[in-house]
């Protein structure tokens, strides 16, 4: 049951990984996101060196997302022109994020600034998923209508350079989409995620596409962002482990695809609300991590050579 | 790690010009090389030796001490900051190794005095990087990285576990887990007479991976664009692969 990993040198259960890969594979089709803020923290909890687990999350994240998107795709559920738009902010924000990674390793706080990081955004996208999904839940239960627009889009609505979303029927502007999406790509290289619990809400409160529409897109969104960050990890850290990529990979793919179906039979609001209670869950795990008494305060960090 | 090997290299020159009745040791190992494979999950090498013109068992000691490549580790502290567990203090240690086995008849401490031991760097509390980063007194940190590198198995000491088949011949199994670095490990053999070393040995094995994985890292490290590439390619095939496996038929 054991296999050896050539890059992260240590000797696994690739079972364990394989169903790793499938629980994280099967949220990801659920609720159309990459799974990398659940699958990086496993990782490192198995005993795979952070580094490694950063930039090989992100294999996992692609394949599953390709499985997810295609399926989508057939539901005609994807909008490539606002998928091409984010992604021109995407590939800047991937580079930016590749050289703050690299400033922050300087400084020596790359740990705390990504617990924090990510402390930050899922306690804040968490809470207002929780809140308009709770809202909505009880509104559609009692049968009154409830107002979508909770959001204050009026600045959005006024900025410049608008362009027709012809399948997300809309008319925005540019900015916010690639704004989005090199957001999306900095967190990417920094945190070893897709971004899709960053895109998926942006999408709806921000650009308030529809909800049929979302999955597929942050999917697409998604793929680019990561295949993007594998190659600059390859090539700059050589930290991306091809045999734990293939492991987690089989496993993702077919839970990505039972997730997908799971998905179809729950209704936008219920979906909503599972992934507020699955962002929080995480959240609450690392803020504990980051205020608890640590169990022995030295911890022993291998030095680049 | 230089003053070491040279003591360790005058004595090896000097015992064959030594006094003839001198006790000496001869020594080997059960293999050189130690192959990763894919199914690699951790081997045994074994280590035996002969004592020639054997002395009094009384006063007689065998260390066995296997030491792996040489390399960094920074050992990390947090401090707790408004609430907040953040590391900010650090110490590097260079040349520490990476894998530390010893095995000794005895515990080391009873076995030699204590600037013998430090000599030849036997035992965890004699291990002296060559060179200390630090801000602040790097005893503790290093004592910490110590703590650390034996609860991951990759610093033992293991004192009582040399088998001896008869008065002159010995024997000892010494671990090699799966997360050895791979390199050079030198086995050192050293015989002891009442607190002295009078005979030392030292055999190198080496560790390495072969195959496919092998070449995967080789790959990984001097064509990291096609290896990058050739990850999303394989990430992108099984997505769609799956994909197409599992279409329903709507």
């Amino acid at each position: 049951m054991e296999i050896y990993l050539p890059v992260a040198e240590m000797s696994v259960n690739w079972l364990v990984l394989v169903a790793l890969g499938i629980g994280v594979g099967f949220l990801s089709g659920l609720f159309g996101v990459g799974g990398g803020f659940l699958m990086t923290p496993l990782l490192v909890f198995t005993g795979i060196p952070s580094t490694v687990a950063v930039a090989t999350t992100l294999s996992h994240i692609t394949a599953s997302s390709m499985s997810g998107a295609l399926a989508q795709w057939r539901r005609r559920a994807i909008d490539f022109s606002m998928a091409g738009v984010m992604l021109v902010g995407g590939v800047f924000g991937t580079m930016f994020g590749v050289w703050l990674f690299a400033l922050m390793r300087r400084q020596g706080q790359m740990d705390l600034i990504v617990s924090l990081t990510y402390v930050i955004l899922l306690g804040i996208i968490g809470f207002i998923m929780m809140r308009e999904s709770l809202a909505t839940l009880k509104a559609y239960r009692s049968g009154i209508p409830v107002s979508h627009h909770v959001v204050n889009r009026g600045w959005i609505l006024g900025l410049p350079f608008k362009m027709r979303f012809r399948q997300s029927r809309l008319y925005i502007s540019v900015i916010p989409p690639i704004g989005i999406g090199f957001v999306v790509g900095t967190l990417s290289a920094i945190m070893g995620i897709g971004g899709g619990f960053i895109i998926v809400p942006a999408m709806i409160y921000l650009l308030r596409m529809p909800t049929r529409m979302v999955m597929g897109t942050s999917l697409v969104q998604i793929i680019a962002v990561t295949s993007f960050t594998t190659v600059l990890q390859a090539t700059h850290n050589f930290s991306v482990d091809i045999v734990l990529a293939g492991l987690l990979v089989s496993g993702g793919v077919v839970g990505a695809q039972l997730g997908v179906r799971a998905g179809a039979k729950l209704r936008g609001e219920q979906l909503r609300f599972l992934l507020a209670l699955l962002v929080l869950t995480v959240w609450a795990g690392m803020a504990w991590q980051l205020v608890a008494p640590p169990a022995d305060i030295y911890s022993l960090a291998e030095a680049a050579p | 790690m230089r003053p070491r090997l040279l003591v360790l290299a005058c004595l090896l020159l000097a015992a064959p010009y030594g006094a003839a009745w001198a006790e000496d040791l001869v020594s080997g190992i059960s293999q050189d090389t130690i192959q990763i494979t894919s199914n690699y999950t951790g081997t045994d090498i074994v280590v035996f030796g002969a004592i020639e013109r054997p002395q009094s068992v009384q006063g007689r000691n065998i260390v066995v001490v296997v030491r792996g490549p040489d390399h960094a580790i920074t050992v990390r502290r947090r401090n707790r900051i408004a609430g907040v567990w953040i590391n900010n203090d650090a110490a590097r240690f260079e040349g520490m190794p990476a894998y530390y086995y010893l095995a000794s008849t005895e515990p080391v401490a009873r076995i030699a005095p204590q600037d013998a031991l430090a000599r030849y760097g036997i035992g965890l509390q004699n291990l002296k990087p060559s060179a200390i980063g630090s801000h602040h007194d790097p005893e503790p940190f290093r004592q910490a990285g110590i703590r650390h590198l034996q609860r991951e198995a990759l610093y033992v000491e293991s004192p009582g576990s040399i088998d001896f088949l008869s008065e002159t011949l010995f024997r000892t199994r010494v671990p090699v887990p799966a997360s050895v670095t791979r390199g050079q490990y030198n086995v050192e053999v050293y015989l002891f007479r009442n607190g002295e070393v009078v005979s030392a040995q030292s055999t190198p094995f080496f560790v390495d991976a072969t195959g496919l994985e092998r070449r995967l890292f080789n790959m990984a490290h001097n064509a990291p664009l096609y290896y990058g590439l050739a990850c999303v390619a394989m990430a992108m095939m099984l997505g769609w692969i799956s994909a197409v496996l599992f279409r329903r038929p709507d």
